[in-house]
């Protein structure tokens, strides 16, 4: 992924228009026409520099150990187990209770 | 009958164990009020509070992203992985710490609470064993019982002080002769807090008997007193005395990870890997160093490697889509982040997916898609900075400057670590004239991220314009 730099504004003449800076073809033989080597910066009118936005990274997302596998399981299990009412209410729903 | 009630015990032991070497959970209370720090400021390098500068190398912010403080994130995450210590309370309350919900741990002791309570549920007549009825002399006195009683107090229960009295008896007991007590009595005293008598414990436990666990258990006890160079070169003498482990070799790795020195990390996990060529960490960690540093294809490579190896989740496939977009294998993409979406376990995960298919769309230059997918992001996690960045950047290419300029806000205020949503007001701003706003947002970005290019062009030219008026 390249790094994100200032996007270059490159203002160029349409194609067709001024023959005489179309690039030559190397090979080609165009009686009457010199040939010119072509050159990227010939047709140019102006260079902008413009800050454009930027966007956030794609996010590679990290691998979980099986003790953490492990641990949010329980944590499930716990608020699972923590949650019917209607069995007789667990005598720790003072410390249960507060994570939700 | 002894043999059957030592077999329950340690099977209730065994239903709620986690290896105490991983489990770290560090609440706010113990962050914020740490006792333990010897100076006010550390030297850099020194500290793990400090990401310091990113004097390892690795990529930059311009292309990996970065963790509440400042560090790039990585590719393995455990229970004692650290976002670093927030500075100020309100950054701490933010920070998601729990595995599952974003709520932040108040206190360590409320965790292991949470898990005492579950082992309660587990048994609906009652307690298996009842701890306040228990003579802990007696049970001190027959060691074989005492141990498979003292980890069941310990994991099932969660009960620290029984637990470390009966710990104590035992050992006084063996007349300080037993290695496996000092140990036991370290882990109490570091879940405890007390990391100095923890210290002298471990130890001494080492000089009894040199053991890798209780390398790690004193290397734990260093990392929470904040000083990783003793924990590396503790680890660093493991090493001579026992060549080749790979747990001592990957403390080492994570250490300089947690350093943000991401170039001897890297090494580190390679040396892991030429031990044990299926250690899941290392591999991840390599993976996504190699992403990082615009070499996808290579990065496939290791992430190809975990799926022979079984590994089977929703981030597994997540990377593998990325890795193929990214190395130009567009057969692989799309199905790998349909099979993610489908081992999502949680609406966080899906959220991640969904993100990162909006970099795909984006990539492919299909933006109503991307557009959709961002959405999707915030639909299954309204908390989603990086979604809102990217949304308004979005929008300003159809042209909605306010709503963009909201949607920024958005970002900016969720996540204040990241340059991007600060810049990109400051873009934003400059475009419509309002220099103001856009110089503090620049110097916003500056602040998160100093080495960004962009950034300083912008300041420059702001400034030149207002030293023209």
């Amino acid at each position: 992924m390249p790094e994100g730099t200032g996007a270059l504004r490159e203002v160029l003449p349409k194609q067709g228009t001024g023959g005489e800076h179309c690039p030559t073809r190397p090979g080609s033989v165009r009686p009457g026409a010199r040939s010119r080597p072509f050159s990227p910066f010939a047709g140019q009118l102006s260079v902008e520099d413009t800050a454009t936005m930027v966007l956030c990274k794609p996010k590679i997302l990290p691998l979980k150990s099986v003790s953490l596998e492990k641990l949010e399981k329980l944590q499930r299990a716990a608020l699972e187990a923590a949650q019917p009412p209607e069995a007789a209410p667990p005598p720790s729903a003072g410390a249960a209770a507060p994570r939700q | 009958i002894q043999a059957a009630w030592n077999l329950k015990t340690r099977a209730l032991t065994e239903m709620v164990y986690v290896d105490e070497i991983d489990m770290d959970q560090e609440g706010i209370a113990e962050m914020i009020l740490d006792e333990n720090a010897i100076a006010q400021v550390a030297r850099p390098g020194t500290s793990l509070k400090l990401p310091g500068t990113s004097q390892g190398g690795g990529p930059s912010p311009a292309v990996r992203p970065v963790t509440q403080s400042g560090r790039p994130i990585t590719g393995f995450v455990r229970p004692s992985t650290q976002s670093g210590r927030p500075s100020t309370m309100e950054q701490a309350i933010r920070t998601p710490r729990t595995a599952l919900t974003a709520r932040p741990l108040t206190s360590a002791s409320g965790g292991y609470v949470r898990l005492g309570t579950a082992s309660m549920l587990t048994n609906p007549d009652g307690p298996f064993i009842n701890l306040s009825r228990l003579n802990l002399t007696k049970y001190a006195q027959k060691p074989k019982l005492a141990k498979a009683l003292f980890e069941y107090i310990f994991h099932h229960e969660n009960d620290i002080k029984n637990a470390l009295d009966l710990a104590a008896l035992a050992t006084e007991h063996a007349q300080f002769k037993d290695w496996w007590w000092k140990v036991q009595i370290g882990k109490c005293y570091y879940r405890l807090g007390l990391y100095r008598e923890a210290e002298k414990q471990f130890k001494s436990a080492l000089k009894q008997q040199d053991m890798v666990d209780t390398i790690l258990y004193l290397a734990k006890v260093y990392m929470r007193l904040d000083q990783p160079v003793t924990a590396l070169n503790l680890f660093k003498q493991g090493l001579d005395r026992f060549p080749g482990e790979v747990t001592l070799i990957c403390g080492i790795a994570r250490i300089y990870e947690e350093m943000n020195n991401i170039s001897s990390a890297a090494e580190y996990y390679k040396d892991v890997l030429k031990q044990d060529n299926t250690h899941v960490e290392a591999i991840a960690c390599i993976g996504s160093n190699h992403f990082y540093s615009d070499q996808p294809e290579i990065a496939l490579r290791f992430y190809r490697r975990l799926l022979q190896m079984g590994v089977y989740n929703c981030q597994l496939f997540n990377n593998l889509g990325l890795c193929c977009f990214y190395a130009q294998q567009y057969d692989m993409t799309l199905s790998s982040f349909e099979r993610a979406l489908f081992l999502a376990e949680n609406e966080e995960e899906t959220a991640d997916v969904w993100y990162n298919l909006g970099h795909v769309a984006v990539g492919i230059g299909d933006l109503n898609l991307a557009y959709q997918c961002f959405k999707l992001t915030l639909v299954n996690n309204n908390d989603y900075a990086e979604a809102y960045n990217n949304l308004a950047v979005l929008e300003m290419r159809k042209g909605h400057t306010e709503q963009a300029r909201a949607l920024l806000q958005t970002a900016s205020s969720l996540a204040p670590h990241m340059y991007e949503p600060h810049f990109n007001v400051a873009v934003l701003s400059e475009k419509v004239g309002d220099l103001q706003r856009s110089y503090t947002a620049a110097q916003k970005s500056e602040e998160a991220f100093p080495g960004h290019v962009d950034t300083q062009q912008l300041i420059k030219q702001l400034k030149e314009h207002f030293a023209m008026l």
